[in-house]
């Protein structure tokens, strides 16, 4: 399915589709679990020239922006009203009211999101731009309707809706808790979404809000954004949040786009933040990655394996395996080629090499790179003074901090390639 | 919200077993007030000159008409309270949940215009009354009273509670009784004017009889209404248990309402309406209701003219704070935005804001010299009719449906009585409106 988020008014009314012949229009949705957090959409109503059928929720292929795509023709009669809840009927234009009562205002739109394999309700549109979308706008002013900020109400601030014709829709949180509540619950729903609608969402929101949805977000899918939205806006985001949450989010990106997000922010703040960023780059705090693979020590060899094969399309570094218990202390390591060796049904702690070589997240570069080289490392673990695995240094991040700039510069650019390639391959 | 169900809670408290007469007469005071105050803004600018009109044109010929407008006007305002008792909700809430938004935003804009030319007509009538009050107090230009009047009716509302501003409503019914006392003073022949109550003693297929009977139905029954008594009953807190004393209520207010109007034709009618048919060729010329109190000093004394100006100022103020008022509760109704004067400023900023918008557009379009304030007397006027038949038509289906009303729908002799009246006041206002605006058809 290439449909990630939408909103109602742009689904309701488009022509349900079984075997590229189109059968009704899509009329409604319906939820039986109204007090989930985020409710599940089980069912789509659909009306045809026979009658109002319902299509259950697994037989929906794809929404695209002309119709909807079914798998099956929808055959089951739509429940009473008062056995389900509707979400166009029921939930649309109702009334939001905070916690004691007051009117705030009504729903103007609702997105659905799809999050793993399930569609589900995210979030209520209160805002300029869902009135108009709603009025018909969508088509004519979609330029204008970009510009104008979202203000979309995330789901999990709305009481559980227990009655299932309900006369108004209560918030969970008090209205002045609402702006600063929703951004990291939008986080939760962005890091479901492509990265082209990431990306849109973002673009949508108020600087402080997209930083404080960006903060929760994970450093690839920050990096991603900020490829997608440009530096400008990026830098205009990460303007807005807290000195070291900056600073984290900079010292996760990539040279070549921290240079360009601090190029395009105020002076001032471009100093102040880099000067933050450096004085952990030169750490092995500021080296690290959080990218590595991991696992419990009661494991067999056989299930660590397929463990990797499951992941390491996704993980960067994956020749070495840390052993960690649940509380994530480092218990030992090994190597691909030790696990390759062993035998299938070996459990992990009967071979894990016990005596780990390890770093502090103080320890300054020369230090880290020193202990790689005397021990012919590939990575080296970053562990706190109690034993708490922090994250690793790769070899060739160790390298890079230690030599200077000017021979650096001369160096063919080897990494980069070699990442590229091994994208590519996976 | 809490304020409703604390004043509903305050209703039940006070009828526990069996209601005695004393309780009974407390309970009906503590829900009396939306239907009274409704029905009397009726009796603004507006219908004060087109019941003026009837009684110098006419005479005693349309007081009939009074028996039958009263119902009509009983009908749709019943509809409207029973609907706010029992969904709690008002009438714009209903039609944005029923309707969605693309009708109900649609249904805003034009309601919106509609009432925007309504209250400057209401400032309008407040100006025309300047005249005549400078003849006791002669700073009391246009200038100073109409700016006056808009402090005091915004004051009023922002100040107040909903008690409080009802209190007000009701001193400015009580004050139409002017009209009663003025109407005696004029000498009615009443040996003419009761039987004329009761059968129409001129039935006519004239056109201007048609036109004048259908401004005296179009100007009782207004859209904005609707919208006003059924927000009132929901702030109110009147639930369905209380409903029967606000169906009450709303009789009562259709009655003093339309007592009211009989008066002012009756004035009229004895001091106008005679003179001209003893002077045939130079009557009096009657085009507002200030035209009216003007006419009334040599004819019934300057007392009764003071009366009928203080009876027009009072009305105009009336109207002029009910009306925006209840523009401000549609508007943040159908946006969902708290609403009501029972809120603290803070609490409800866009319905007062809006209000007080509302108040500034309509006081600020009479000032301006030279304003086209006729065009928009008129072409607001014109849109009430047109608007009158949908906006019947919305509360028609809505109380009909059973998902609200549950087993307080319409019954059938109700229905049948209630499209009647669509159908009636539809095709009176539309063939007025027509008329109005092309006047050359048909003559």
């Amino acid at each position: 399915m290439t449909f990630h988020e939408g909103f109602l008014s742009d689904i309701v009314g488009k022509p349900a589709v079984v075997n590229d012949k189109a059968i009704g229009k899509v009329a409604d949705f319906v939820v039986t679990q109204p007090h989930e957090v985020f409710p599940k959409v089980d069912s789509l109503v659909v009306k045809t020239k026979k009658g109002t059928f319902l299509a259950p929720a697994e037989a929906l292929v794809d929404i695209d922006p002309r119709r909807v795509v079914l798998s099956a023709e929808p055959s089951q009669p739509a429940p009473p009203e008062d056995q389900a809840l509707y979400v166009v009927e029921d939930l649309l234009d109702k009334q939001i009211v905070d916690v004691d009562g007051r009117k705030l205002v009504r729903i103007n739109d609702i997105e659905l999101a799809k999050t793993g394999n399930t569609l589900r309700v995210v979030a209520a549109d209160i805002g300029v731009s869902g009135l108009l979308r709603r009025l018909g706008g969508s088509r004519l002013t979609k330029p204008v309707l970009d510009r104008i900020p979202r203000s979309l109400i995330s789901w999990n601030d709305v009481a559980p809706i227990e009655n299932l014709t309900p006369s108004d829709v209560r918030l969970s949180v008090s209205q002045k808790k609402l702006p600063r509540l929703h951004p990291s619950d939008l986080a939760e729903i962005i890091s479901d979404l492509s990265t082209n609608d990431a990306a849109s969402v973002i673009r949508h929101l108020d600087d402080e809000t997209a930083a404080d949805a960006f903060e929760h977000l994970e450093p690839e899918r920050q990096q991603a954004i900020i490829e997608e939205v440009g530096a400008e806006r990026a830098a205009d985001i990460i303007e807005e949040m807290d000195a070291d949450d900056a600073a984290d989010v900079l010292a996760d990106l990539p040279d070549e786009q921290r240079t360009q997000v601090l190029a395009a922010m105020e002076p001032e703040t471009a100093v102040e933040l880099r000067e933050l960023s450096s004085y952990e780059e030169g750490t092995a705090g500021g080296m690290m990655t959080t990218d590595y693979m991991w696992i419990y020590p009661h494991r067999t060899v056989a299930a660590t394996i397929d463990k990797i094969r499951e992941l390491a399309p996704e993980t960067e570094f994956i020749y070495y395996l840390f052993v960690l218990d649940q509380s994530e202390k480092l218990l030992g390591v090994l190597s691909l080629r030790q696990l390759l060796l062993a035998k299938p049904t070996d459990t992990i702690h009967s071979i894990m090499e016990t005596d780990v070589v390890h770093v502090s997240p103080d320890a300054s570069a020369q230090d880290v790179a020193g202990t790689i080289a005397r021990y012919d490392l590939l990575a080296c673990p970053v562990v706190d003074e109690n034993g708490f695995m922090l994250g690793i240094v790769t070899v060739d991040d160790a390298i890079d901090a230690i030599l200077p700039e000017k021979v650096k510069r001369t160096l063919p650019r080897f990494t980069r390639r070699h990442k590229k390639q091994t994208a590519g391959a996976a | 919200m809490t304020s409703q169900s604390r004043s509903a809670e305050r209703i039940r408290a006070a009828a526990p077993g069996r209601p005695s007469l004393w309780r009974s007469a407390v309970m009906f005071l503590s829900v009396v007030g939306p239907g009274i105050i409704t029905a009397n803004a009726d009796n603004d600018v507006g219908g004060i000159t087109t019941y003026s009109l009837a009684g110098a044109q006419f005479g005693y010929d349309l007081l009939w008409l009074l028996v039958p407008v009263t119902l009509v006007l009983i009908i749709t305002q019943e509809i409207c309270a029973r609907m706010g008792a029992v969904t709690g909700k008002g009438l714009a809430d209903l039609i944005r949940e029923n309707f969605g938004v693309k009708v109900t935003f649609w249904v805003l804009v034009v309601f919106v215009i509609c009432d925007l030319g309504n209250i400057a007509t209401e400032f309008a009538g407040i100006a025309s009354v300047a005249p005549i009050l400078q003849t006791y107090v002669p700073e009391l230009s246009k200038f100073l009273l109409v700016p006056l009047a808009a402090v005091f009716v915004y004051a009023a509302i922002v100040r107040g509670n909903q008690k409080i501003v009802e209190r007000i409503f009701f001193v400015f019914c009580s004050v139409y009784l002017t009209y009663v006392v003025s109407g005696l003073m004029a000498h009615p022949n009443w040996s003419v004017a009761l039987p004329a109550t009761i059968v129409p003693p001129h039935l006519s297929s004239s056109k201007a009889y048609l036109i004048m009977a259908i401004g005296v139905i179009g100007t009782t029954v207004a859209p904005w209404q609707q919208f006003y008594i059924q927000a009132a009953v929901v702030e109110k807190g009147v639930r369905i248990k209380d409903y029967p004393l606000t169906r009450l209520d709303v009789i009562i207010g259709a009655f003093f309402c339309d007592f009211i109007a009989y008066f002012i034709i009756i004035a009229s009618a004895a001091t106008i309406f005679v003179f001209n048919q003893q002077h045939p060729g130079h009557g009096i010329q009657i085009n507002s209701a200030g035209d009216v109190a003007v006419a009334l000093s040599p004819l019934a004394g300057k007392y009764a003219a003071l009366l009928f100006s203080l009876g027009l100022l009072n009305a105009a103020i009336f109207t002029a704070s009910v009306l925006p008022l209840s523009t401000a509760y549609y508007v943040c109704e159908a946006f969902g935005f708290e609403a009501g004067v029972e809120n603290r400023f803070r609490d409800a900023k866009f319905f007062y804001l809006f209000y007080l918008a509302l108040i500034v557009a309509g006081a600020g379009f009479v000032l301006i010299p030279n304003a086209p304030l006729l065009g928009v007397i008129f072409y607001s006027q014109v849109l009430n009719g047109i608007l009158l038949a949908p906006i019947l038509i919305f509360m028609l289906i809505l109380v009909n449906n059973r998902r609200l009303m549950g087993e307080h729908v319409n019954g059938l002799v109700y229905n049948v009585l209630a499209w009647a009246t669509v159908v009636i006041v539809g095709v009176l206002t539309l063939v007025s409106v027509v008329e109005t605006a092309f006047p050359q058809l048909g003559s």
